[in-house]
């Protein structure tokens, strides 16, 4: 399988006040198309950093990210905004839709930053919400969902773009253990339908559903195993 | 990009917070209806008056002691002046010879007419004329007849009244023929004026006009009876040429000597007009700056407000952002947000000022001035739309600029 992400030897450094913050440090990894991963690690160890890194939202200190060839590291805030567009789906902990937009307007917000126009928009909108089981509720607002629904809005705004990774942060961590399991099945149907992605976690539970656990310690790598017990291989 | 999606973005912000941008919306609306307004009504106002200013006629001019308007404090110069005397008057008229269509008059204001137990307001104009009044001046009379040269050279006790008049001593009957009187002297109603209408409130049908002779020996104090002398040239082409022998002849009869200033007036009516208009001009400049004062403040609550909003929304910027809004889109969707509340204030202040400029016209019009035609400000209201985009681009910008300027990652963790 083809190699999405390229990460060598990262590190980054925050400035707080006079001390240097080592958020992480000499991080390497590659993540292969179709792979579905975890990352895990108590909080302080530098997954949100890694998180906003591999999300192109941030630019390491030092070392090469390599996003499909590209060299993210020295890119421009514009740049990393189209990469985020086209390659990125996010998910969120808490959501993140617009209040005020129906359902199907959250799910075109993305492409109408790629500049597709309104017709277009609306179908691949509506076949994400289908994709998501929400094809009957297009026209509502977030606050006339649940939280699963609101949760898979969101997942259906990540799939619009047909991004080339989807990456979830904390995705269940708002949500009750059934609606949260319903939300990870929905991940796993995703990744079986040949999507890469990538899963921010702090809860053992919900990262054994992906097929490969990064841990990270102290902004370090502390494992990166195949998950021998996940049962559904794609 | 489509601007209609960040239009759309803007009107539903606006609508999230609806007396925040309901004030910051008034604010501009305040200012643009100021503009407006006045501009609606200066620009009537001096477009019915330049059809309708003073008695004169076309291609006639207007010799007086002072000017019929005075602005600032000259007025002692003025006063220092000699009078026009009825002798030079008719020196004057003897002497031209571009044109014999010149005639002399008076005008005292104030002057309560009876007929019988009827009488009429003390503000009645008495205007002593002669015989080429209604030939030179933009006047006539509906019915009776004008008086002729006997009338004037004998002093008849006749007179033609204005409707006002009519309305007020002999509703419903018939005046000619009646008697009237003015200041314990009898005079018997020959003529009618043709009614005229008002300027600015003042009614142009509230007058009497008698023999100047009558005039000059009842009404006025002798050593102190300056006329006004009209004019009228043979054509438009002519005028030019009959001013310049009046003021040449004038000034040969005052004595001035040829380094001193007229000291008389000389208007034309097109001099007459123009100054009206400038006056109009310098209330509608007032205006005008009072209005940009005004939107200058709406602009400074307008970047208030955009501030306020940036703040608030601060995750939903996130959120853009991380979905891949690159910063030239949160510009622009902020910059639209305050030019549309800009847009929408002024559209309130437009329809505002033509509304009250309309009715106030209307309202007017009905009340004295019937040929009035309102004349919609249309420049004011282009140069409302441009500067109402203009406040919202330049008063939007900052608050544009700091949005986008937001890191993504701050934004989203942004409670």
């Amino acid at each position: 399988m083809a190699e999405i992400i390229d990460i060598r030897h990262i590190a980054k450094i925050y400035e707080m006040g006079d001390e240097d913050v080592h958020a992480l440090e000499d991080v390497t990894l590659t993540i292969k198309q179709n792979e579905y991963i975890a990352v895990m690690g108590p909080s302080g160890s530098g997954k949100s950093t890694l998180m906003n890194m591999l999300g192109c939202l941030d630019t390491p200190t030092s070392g090469t990210y390599l996003f499909k060839g590209e060299n993210v590291s020295e890119m421009s805030d514009d740049d990393l905004a189209e990469i985020r567009n086209r390659e990125i789906g996010f998910v969120f902990q808490t959501f993140n839709l617009l209040p005020r937009a129906t359902s199907l307007h959250n799910v075109e917000l993305p492409l109408v930053y790629s500049g597709i126009r309104s017709k277009e928009r609306i179908a691949r909108a509506e076949e994400a919400l289908r994709q998501v089981g929400l094809s009957d509720r297009m026209d509502h607002k977030p606050n006339e969902l649940s939280g699963g629904q609101r949760q898979r809005v969101a997942i259906a705004r990540a799939l619009v773009t047909h991004p080339s990774i989807i990456l979830a942060d904390e995705p269940t961590g708002n949500l009750d253990t059934k609606t949260g399991q319903d939300i990870m099945a929905l991940f796993m149907d995703l990744w079986h339908a040949g999507n890469t992605v990538i899963l921010v976690t702090h809860e053992e539970e919900v990262a054994q559903h992906a097929n490969r656990i990064v841990r990270l310690r102290d902004g370090r790598i502390e494992s990166d195993t195949v998950n021998e017990f996940t049962n559904s291989v794609p | 990009m489509n601007i209609l999606e960040s239009i759309l973005i803007s009107v539903d912000a606006v609508r999230a917070h609806k007396l925040r941008s309901g004030l910051t919306l008034l604010s501009v609306g305040i200012g643009v209806f100021a503009i407006i307004a006045s501009s609606g009504i200066t620009g009537t106002l001096s477009k019915t008056l330049s059809t309708q200013l003073a008695d004169l006629g076309e291609h006639s001019f207007l010799i007086q002691r002072t000017p019929s308007m005075q602005f600032g404090g000259s007025w002692r110069k003025y006063m220092r002046r000699k009078n026009i005397t009825p002798d030079i008057a008719n020196e004057l008229r003897n002497r031209m010879t571009t044109t014999n269509l010149i005639t002399v008059s008076n005008t005292a204001p104030g002057y309560i007419i009876k007929a019988g137990l009827e009488s009429t307001n003390p503000d009645v104009s008495l205007i002593g004329i002669d015989e080429l009044y209604f030939d030179v001046n933009a006047a006539a009379i509906s019915a009776g007849r004008i008086f002729n040269e006997q009338d004037v050279v004998l002093g008849s006790r006749i007179a033609i009244v204005g409707v006002d008049i009519v309305n007020a001593l002999f509703p419903g009957g018939q005046p000619l023929g009646r008697r009237i009187t003015i200041k314990n002297q009898e005079f018997t109603v020959v003529g009618i004026l043709e009614k005229k209408g008002g300027i600015l409130g003042q009614s142009q049908d509230n007058r009497v006009l008698i023999p100047l002779s009558v005039f000059v020996t009842y009404y006025t104090w002798r050593w102190d009876t300056s006329v006004d002398i009209s004019v009228k040239a043979i054509s438009r082409d002519a005028l030019e040429s009959s001013v310049d022998e009046a003021i040449g002849y004038m000034r040969t009869l005052r004595g001035l000597k040829p380094w001193e200033e007229n000291d008389f007036e000389l208007d034309t009516n097109d001099a007459l007009t123009s100054q009206f208009s400038n006056l109009g001009y310098a209330i509608a400049a007032v205006a005008w700056i009072s209005g940009l004062g005004a939107l200058l403040a709406a602009g400074i609550g307008i970047m208030n407000m955009m501030l306020v909003t940036v703040k608030e929304r601060t995750r939903e910027i996130g959120v853009r952002k991380a979905l891949g809004a690159r910063k030239r889109w949160i510009v622009r969707q902020f910059l639209i947000e305050s030019i549309t509340i800009c847009q929408l204030g002024g559209l309130t202040g437009v329809i505002g000022g033509l509304a009250v400029s309309y009715f106030a016209a209307m309202i007017v019009r009905s009340e004295s001035m019937p040929a009035m035609t309102f004349t919609w400000p249309w420049e004011a209201v282009v140069f409302s739309v441009v500067a109402c985009t203009a406040i919202g681009i330049g008063f939007g910008l900052y608050p544009a600029w700091r949005a986008a300027q937001l890191d993504p990652i701050e934004a989203l963790r942004y409670e």
